[in-house]
């Protein structure tokens, strides 16, 4: 995977994730909500880094889609913290992607970056997991 | 015919002014064992560090069943605990050595998935690779009172962060596949330090 593929796919996951807080965040009320509004906000924050570290790679960032489909039905408050999880997940995987690439720099930012979703991936789950980013097959 | 066992090897090749290196391709078979690859060594480093956070949570768990951290505490640790286990046991199953050479580290307290506290074991010389990690977690656990959780807890968060810092150290110059084990393995720690201030401060 080259560097400038493993961002696009770091940064199509933050999209998907900017869109899901969008579900999630509507189903959940009181510290959780302000927890999904954050993390909405980090969210946006990495795809601008992202958009702006692809285009100093002279690549396009990808856009946004104006629709997911999203894992499975949302409609209340533990379907959305199972959500908030799901896109953490994706996010987490996606950074992993970048630390596979030669560039030792990009190695560390994929690394670093990974570290928050993994975060919040373990909030929104409440338990942490042994391998964040690993799918059962690396293992 | 001529038999040149490693010792008379040497001496008929300098007889004939040749060097063993002149006589075989590859590595020079009698200047002794290659040196391991920069990988395996950073690998190594890793597993006694690994090592080194599981003795401590060890210590940690025993001390937190004599009740000096708060309700929590104990699930949390040996979940946590569980979890370094499965961390070692990668590590050690991407460590591939030929046949004959020393392992990482011999004396070394062993955790498999599914590793449960053992207060008996202890950290093996030399394994504290990482900064900070120390086996001493139960050194204030004589009062048994909450000032000696705290101690335990800061400590274990000071361990996982620093096993962090250094797993993303690692990853810099080693295998790719090996680099995202230890991104995954660092980003694990980072969610532990964040469950055990959460136990530092409920809610």
């Amino acid at each position: 995977m080259t560097a400038v593929s493993a961002l696009q796919a770091a940064l199509a996951a933050e999209n998907a994730a900017i869109y899901g807080y969008g579900v999630a965040g509507a189903y959940l009320a009181g510290s959780r909500q302000a927890a999904a509004i954050q993390d909405w906000t980090d969210h946006s924050e990495a795809r601008d880094t992202l958009s702006a570290m692809i285009t100093r790679l002279g690549a396009t960032p990808v856009a946004a889609a104006a629709f997911y489909a999203l894992p499975f039905a949302v409609h209340d408050s533990r379907t959305a913290r199972a959500l908030a999880a799901y896109l953490e997940d994706g996010v987490t995987r996606a950074y992993l992607g970048v630390v596979a690439v030669d560039d030792q720099r990009l190695r560390t930012f994929g690394a670093l970056a990974m570290q928050a979703p993994a975060r919040r991936a373990a909030y929104w789950r409440g338990s942490t997991q042994a391998f964040p980013g690993l799918t059962s097959s690396d293992r | 015919m001529l038999v040149a066992s490693a010792t008379t090897l040497p001496l008929l090749l300098a007889a004939s002014g040749c060097r063993s290196s002149d006589a075989f391709d590859g590595p020079d078979p009698l200047t002794g064992r290659p040196s391991p690859g920069h990988d395996v060594v950073v690998l190594q480093a890793a597993i006694s560090a690994e090592e080194a956070l599981i003795s401590l949570y060890v210590t940690a768990t025993a001390t937190a069943s004599a009740g000096s951290v708060s309700a929590g505490g104990p699930a949390l640790f040996e979940s946590l605990l569980a979890q370094h286990g499965q961390h070692l046991a990668r590590l050690r199953a991407a460590l591939v050595l030929p046949p004959g050479t020393a392992t990482a580290s011999p004396g070394a307290a062993t955790a498999s998935p599914g590793v449960t506290a053992s207060p008996g074991v202890t950290a093996s010389p030399g394994a504290a690779a990482s900064p900070g990690v120390t086996a001493s977690a139960g050194a204030e656990g004589g009062t048994g009172g909450r000032g000696a959780g705290h101690g335990v807890l800061a400590r274990l968060r000071a361990a996982e962060r620093a096993s962090a810092a250094a797993g993303l150290r690692r990853l810099a110059t080693v295998d790719p596949a090996l680099a995202q084990l230890f991104a995954s393995i660092a980003a694990c720690d980072a969610t532990h330090v964040a469950a055990l201030a959460a136990l530092a401060s409920p809610p």
